[in-house]
C-alpha cells in the first residue's frame, strides 16, 4: 500500500470520528515465502494482507478494534467498535492523550526488485542452494522470503500508517529478505542464514556453501563434560541472547517493577567495558520504522554504554511516570508490557570471528543458540540448548565436532566476560559481533 | 461470500490445478486484560480472508487474500496456480494426497452461552474483582488478569467435492499475582500458566472459581520470595496437572509430529528423535503411559468436525503401555508409514496462513488413585505445580523446564515450599521412569494456546489432558547451580 493509498483510507477514519478522539493504524503488505526439505520444496505461499486498528480515546477511557474491512461500512463498525469498547470502562488515570503532529525521519527501505519477486525468481535461488547440497552429499531445508510491508512472523503486524485526530500522521514501508538455510547429514547439521531489505544481497548458494561446510565438519560429534567454558558465540548465538534480554530488560515497565537486572542500577556498571548496546533503527543494516506503535519517533537510545547502565527504553506512559520523554518505542497503547527494544546494535570490534580463537586453551564454538527461554528475569538467566555447530577449540584451533550441551547462562553476566567482539553482521534481526566469552555455563549434554 | 470460495475454486481449476481447496474464514476476537487495578485492553478484532491451495503437477502452492472482491479473489487463486507450478520445478516425487470420501456437513462446537453476547461490563467486573482479591495480599506487586473469547466460522470446499461448514467458540481466561524483592521476581497463576481455555462457551468461564482462588494465589507468590531454595540433585518428582500438559506437548505431541520426523521443519523447529524405525518397536515410557491423540476430546482447543484439509476428526494411540505406536499425520504424508488415510492433523492459523500438521488433543490417560493418594506414596519427593518456563532441544530429547512452586514431600506430606523448582531430563528415560499415574478423578483437560510452528511462524492450540504423575530420579535444581 503506498503512501497514498493509506493516506485515503486513514482520513476516511478521521472523517468519520466526527468529535471523537481518535488513532487509526494500518499495517499489513505482501508477504511470500518458499520453504524447502529434503532437497525439494515443501511449500510454497503468498500472503496479501492489510489490517486496519483504530483506538478511540474518551477522556480517560481507550478501547480498540482491529478489522480487515476497509470499506465505509467496516471502517464505522471499528469505531463503533472502540468506542462502545471505551465507553463501558472504569477510567485509567495514567492514560495520555493522543500525540500532536511530529517530524519523522525517512528511512530508504523499499527496494523494487524486492518487493515484486515473483515465486520462479524465489525458486531459482532455492534450487542454487539445493545443488550445492546435492553435490555434497547432504540433505537441504530452508527458506526464501521475501516481501513488501510490515507482516512479522506468526502474522503480526506492526505499523506502516498512523494518523491521528490531533494531527499526526506517519508512513514508512520497507522490503525485506531472508535465507536460511540447514544443511543434515544425519544428526549432524550445519546453518546459515542472510538476512537484508534487498534480495540482491541473497546469494543461496554462498549460503549453502557455509551450511555445508558446518554440516560436514560437525559429523562424529564427541561428547564433552558440562562445565564452565571459554566460547565464541557466532553473532546468530548472540541476537538470540540479546533479544531475550530485551524482552525481559530493557523496557521501562520492566525497569519500574522491578523486574529488570536494571532496575535500581541506572548509572552503575552492570557488564564489562567492551559493552555499549543501544537501539537504533536508523543503523544500515537495520533499516527499520522511524516511529513506534503512537507515531512518536523513535530514537537512537543507548541502554549501556562502556558497561554502564544508562537506562531503558521508554513509552510515553512509562516516560510520563519519569518526567522524562519518550524515546519511541510504545507498543500498540495501552498494553501490559511495556516499551521494547526491537533494532537492537550491540557494538562490534574489528575483524572476523576466526581472529577470536587466538589463545583458547580449550573451548567451544558455538553456531547458534535454540528454543532459549527464561530461567530467572532478575538475573536475565536463559536456558537453550547449541544447534548446528558445535565444535571444540584446543590450542586456539577448531578440531572436531562437540555433541549439544543445554546451557543456563546469566546474559548479563555473559556481558561481564566478554575477552573479545568481531565486527558487526545483522543476524536474527539483531546488528552484533561474534563475541569470545569466558566462563560459559554448559549444564548438560544431549544425545547428538 | 459462498459464490467468492466457489470463484476461487473454479479459477483454480481453470489455471490448471490438478487439486484444489479454499478456505474462507471469519474471525471474532475478544481479548480483555486489567492490571494493577486499570484497564490493559480491551480489544475486538474481526478477520475474514480466503486461502487458496492448489497442487500443479505435484507441487504446492498457496495464496491468501483479505481483499474480498471478484477480481482479488481470482487473482489469488491465479497466484495460488502460479507459486504451484513454480514448485513443481524442484520435487524429488509429487505430492499425492492420500483418499478422504467427500464430506458435506455442517460442524458447530458446543456452546451453551455465546462469549460475545455477554456484555463486556460483565466480564470486567469479574476481572476487576479478582485483580482486587490479588492485590488485596500484602506483598502482590503486579496482579494481571485476562479473558479471551474467539469465534470461527470456516467454510471449506475442494475439487474433490467436500463442502464443510465449521463454527468453533472458545472462552479461556487466567491471572497472576507476582511478588519482587532485590534479588527475586516469584509469580503464582490460576488455573494454570497462559490461561485455562475450552472450547466452549461462557458457562466455562462461569465453572471457575476465579475468585475464590486470588488470595491464596497472591500469598504464595508472596511467600515464594523467601521460600528455601529447590535442592539440586536427583529426586522424585511429581508434576501437577498442568505442567504435565506441557510435559506432554514438548516432548511427545511435537517430536510425533510426522512432517517433523520427516525432515520437513527441520530449518526452524527441528526434527525428532521418533523415527520411523522406531514405529511399534520403541518403549518410549514405562507401563503406565498411555497416551491418546483425539480430534473428538469434549472441549478440546483441537476439537472439531473436519481438519482444514477435510479429514473427520479421529481418535487413535500414540503410546500404548509405553509402546510408541502412533504419529500425527497428513493427507500428504500418511503413506510414508504405509498409512491409507490421514489422522486428520492439518489446520491454519487463519486464513492468511498455510495449512500443516499440528498437534491435535493429546492426552496421558488416568491411572488409579488420588493426588492425595500419591503424595501419601512418596517418601521422599517433590511436588511441582504451573509452568513458568521450557525448552527442549531439535530433536526432542534433552528438556528443562521451571515451575512457578514446588513443595518438598517427606514420608508422605508436604513439608515446606521450595522456590525455583527446575528439573531436566530425557525425554524416553523421563518417561520411563513414570512409576504413578492418578486417576480420573484428578484427571483435566488443560489447555496450550501458544504453541508456534512453520515458517512464517503460525500459533495454533490444542489441549493435552492428565492427572499427576510421579516420575523416579529426575535431575532437579539446574540453572541455579552453576
Amino acid at each position: 500500500m503506498t503512501e497514498s493509498e493509506a493516506r485515503a483510507i486513514l482520513d476516511q477514519v478521521l472523517a468519520a470520528a466526527g468529535q471523537r478522539e481518535v488513532e487509526a493504524v494500518i499495517g499489513g503488505g505482501v508477504s511470500r515465502l518458499t520453504r524447502f526439505a529434503n532437497n525439494e520444496i515443501t511449500q510454497n505461499v503468498s500472503e496479501n494482507r492489510v489490517e486496519l486498528s483504530i483506538r478511540v480515546v474518551d477522556g480517560k477511557r481507550t478501547g480498540r478494534a482491529n478489522g480487515n474491512d476497509l470499506s465505509r461500512g467496516g471502517i464505522e463498525r471499528l469505531l463503533d467498535a472502540a468506542a462502545s469498547a471505551a465507553r463501558i470502562q472504569p477510567e485509567i488515570p495514567d492514560l495520555l492523550p493522543l500525540p500532536g503532529p511530529q517530524t519523522h525521519q525517512r528511512v530508504d527501505a523499499d527496494d523494487a526488485a524486492t518487493g515484486d519477486l515473483d515465486p520462479d525468481g524465489r525458486v531459482r535461488e532455492v534450487r542454487r542452494a539445493v545443488e550445492r547440497c546435492v553435490e555434497a552429499g547432504v540433505t537441504a531445508a530452508g527458506i526464501y522470503e521475501t516481501g513488501r510491508g510490515t507482516i512479522g512472523d506468526y502474522g503480526m503486524l506492526d505499523a506502516m500508517a498512523i494518523a491521528n485526530t490531533n494531527g499526526l500522521f506517519a508512513y514508512h514501508r520497507g522490503t525485506h529478505a531472508t535465507f536460511r538455510i540447514s544443511a543434515l547429514d544425519g544428526a549432524a547439521s550445519g546453518w546459515a542464514e542472510r538476512e537484508s531489505w534487498r534480495a540482491s544481497d541473497v546469494d543461496g548458494a554462498a549460503l549453502a556453501d557455509r551450511a555445508v561446510d558446518k554440516a560436514i565438519r560437525s559429523r562424529d560429534a564427541k561428547p564433552w563434560d558440562p562445565g564452565a567454558y571459554t566460547v565464541v558465540l557466532e553473532p546468530a548465538a548472540v541476537a538470540d541472547l540479546l533479544t531475550d534480554l530485551s524482552w525481559i530488560g530493557l523496557g521501562a515497565l520492566a525497569v519500574q517493577e522491578g523486574r529488570s537486572f536494571l532496575s535500581g542500577r541506572i548509572g552503575e556498571r552492570v557488564m564489562g567495558e567492551n559493552i555499549t548496546l543501544r537501539d537504533d533503527p536508523f543503523h544500515p543494516l537495520h533499516r527499520g520504522s522511524p516511529f513506534d506503535a503512537e507515531g512518536i519517533p523513535s530514537r537512537a537510545t543507548t541502554m549501556i554504554e562502556r558497561g554502564i547502565a544508562r537506562g531503558p527504553v521508554y513509552d510515553r506512559p512509562t516516560a510520563a511516570k519519569e518526567g522524562k520523554e519518550s524515546t519511541g518505542h510504545s507498543l500498540p497503547i495501552p498494553n501490559t508490557i511495556g516499551p521494547l527494544a526491537r533494532h537492537l546494535v550491540l557494538e562490534g570490534g574489528t575483524g572476523p570471528a576466526e581472529a577470536l580463537l587466538e589463545g583458547i586453551e580449550r573451548g567451544l564454538w558455538v553456531t547458534r543458540v535454540w528454543y532459549t527461554n527464561v530461567v530467572d528475569p532478575k538475573t536475565a538467566t536463559l536456558t537453550g540448548m547449541t544447534r548446528d555447530g558445535l565444535f571444540a577449540i584446543e590450542k586456539g584451533r577448531i578440531t572436531h565436532a562437540v555433541r549439544n550441551f543445554r546451557f543456563n547462562q546469566s546474559v548479563v553476566e555473559m556481558l561481564q566476560g566478554v575477552e573479545g567482539l568481531s565486527a558487526s553482521v545483522r543476524a536474527g534481526g539483531v546488528v552484533c559481533p561474534a563475541l569470545r566469552i569466558r566462563g560459559f555455563h554448559m549444564s548438560s549434554v544431549t544425545e547428538f | 461470500m459462498r459464490s467468492l470460495v466457489e470463484q476461487a475454486l473454479d479459477t483454480a481449476r481453470q489455471r490448471g490445478a490438478d487439486y484444489a481447496d479454499v478456505r474462507l474464514l471469519e474471525t471474532g476476537r475478544e481479548d480483555l486484560q486489567v492490571k494493577n487495578g486499570q484497564v490493559g485492553s480491551v480489544d475486538r478484532s474481526d478477520s475474514v480472508g480466503l486461502g487458496v491451495r492448489v497442487l500443479v503437477r505435484g507441487g504446492w502452492g498457496y495464496a491468501a487474500t483479505g481483499f474480498l472482491t471478484k477480481d482479488a479473489v481470482d487473482a489469488c487463486a491465479a497466484e495460488a496456480v502460479g507459486i504451484a507450478r513454480a514448485s513443481s520445478g524442484l520435487l524429488r516425487s509429487p505430492v499425492r494426497l492420500a483418499p478422504e470420501p467427500p464430506h458435506r456437513a455442517v460442524w458447530t462446537s458446543p456452546c451453551a452461552i455465546d462469549p460475545f453476547d455477554v456484555p463486556l461490563e460483565r466480564k470486567l467486573d469479574l476481572l476487576f474483582r479478582v485483580d482486587e482479591a490479588l492485590r488485596g495480599v500484602s506483598g502482590v506487586a503486579i496482579a494481571e488478569g485476562f479473558l479471551t473469547f474467539v469465534k470461527k466460522r470456516q467454510l471449506y470446499v475442494s475439487t474433490e467435492g467436500s463442502d464443510i461448514d465449521q463454527t468453533i467458540v472458545r472462552s479461556g481466561g487466567g491471572y497472576s499475582a507476582t511478588a519482587v524483592s532485590a534479588t527475586e521476581v516469584q509469580r503464582r497463576s490460576f488455573p494454570q500458566a497462559e490461561g485455562f481455555h475450552q472450547t466452549r462457551g461462557y458457562e466455562f468461564i462461569e465453572s471457575i472459581p476465579w475468585v475464590e482462588n486470588a488470595p491464596r494465589i497472591g500469598e504464595e507468590a508472596v511467600a515464594l520470595l523467601t521460600a528455601d531454595p529447590c535442592p539440586q540433585g536427583e529426586r522424585d518428582i511429581i508434576l501437577e496437572g498442568s505442567q504435565l500438559a506441557l510435559q506432554i506437548h514438548e516432548s511427545v505431541g511435537h517430536p510425533t509430529e510426522l512432517d517433523r520426523v520427516l525432515g520437513m521443519e527441520a530449518n526452524y523447529a527441528g526434527t525428532s528423535f521418533l523415527t520411523t524405525d522406531k514405529l511399534r518397536a520403541l518403549r518410549f515410557g514405562s507401563e503406565h503411559v498411555t497416551l491418546m491423540a483425539d480430534g473428538t476430546l469434549p472441549g478440546g482447543l483441537a476439537t472439531f468436525g473436519y481438519d482444514d484439509e477435510g479429514v473427520e476428526a479421529q481418535r487413535w494411540p500414540i503410546v500404548e503401555k509405553g509402546l510408541f505406536v502412533g504419529y500425527l499425520t497428513s493427507r500428504e504424508l500418511a503413506h510414508t508409514i504405509g498409512e491409507s488415510r490421514s489422522r486428520g492433523c492439518v489446520r491454519a492459523d487463519g486464513w492468511h496462513h498455510v495449512p500443516m500438521i499440528r498437534m491435535v488433543n493429546l492426552s496421558l490417560m488416568p491411572g488409579t488413585g488420588s493426588l492425595e493418594d500419591l503424595l501419601a506414596d512418596t517418601d521422599d519427593g517433590l511436588y511441582l505445580e504451573t509452568n513458568r518456563s521450557w525448552s527442549i532441544d531439535q530433536l526432542r530429547y534433552n528438556f528443562q523446564f521451571k515451575t512457578e512452586i514446588a513443595w518438598e514431600i517427606k514420608k508422605g506430606r508436604r513439608v515446606r515450599m521450595l522456590r525455583n523448582p527446575t528439573y531436566q531430563g530425557i525425554t524416553p528415560r523421563f518417561w520411563n521412569s513414570c512409576d504413578f499415574v492418578c486417576g480420573p478423578e484428578a484427571w483435566k483437560p488443560w489447555g496450550v494456546t501458544n504453541c508456534g510452528k512453520g515458517q512464517p511462524g503460525q500459533v495454533a492450540e490444542m489441549t493435552h489432558g492428565s492427572a499427576p504423575a510421579r516420575f523416579r530420579k529426575v535431575n532437579v535444581g539446574v540453572g541455579y547451580d552453576d
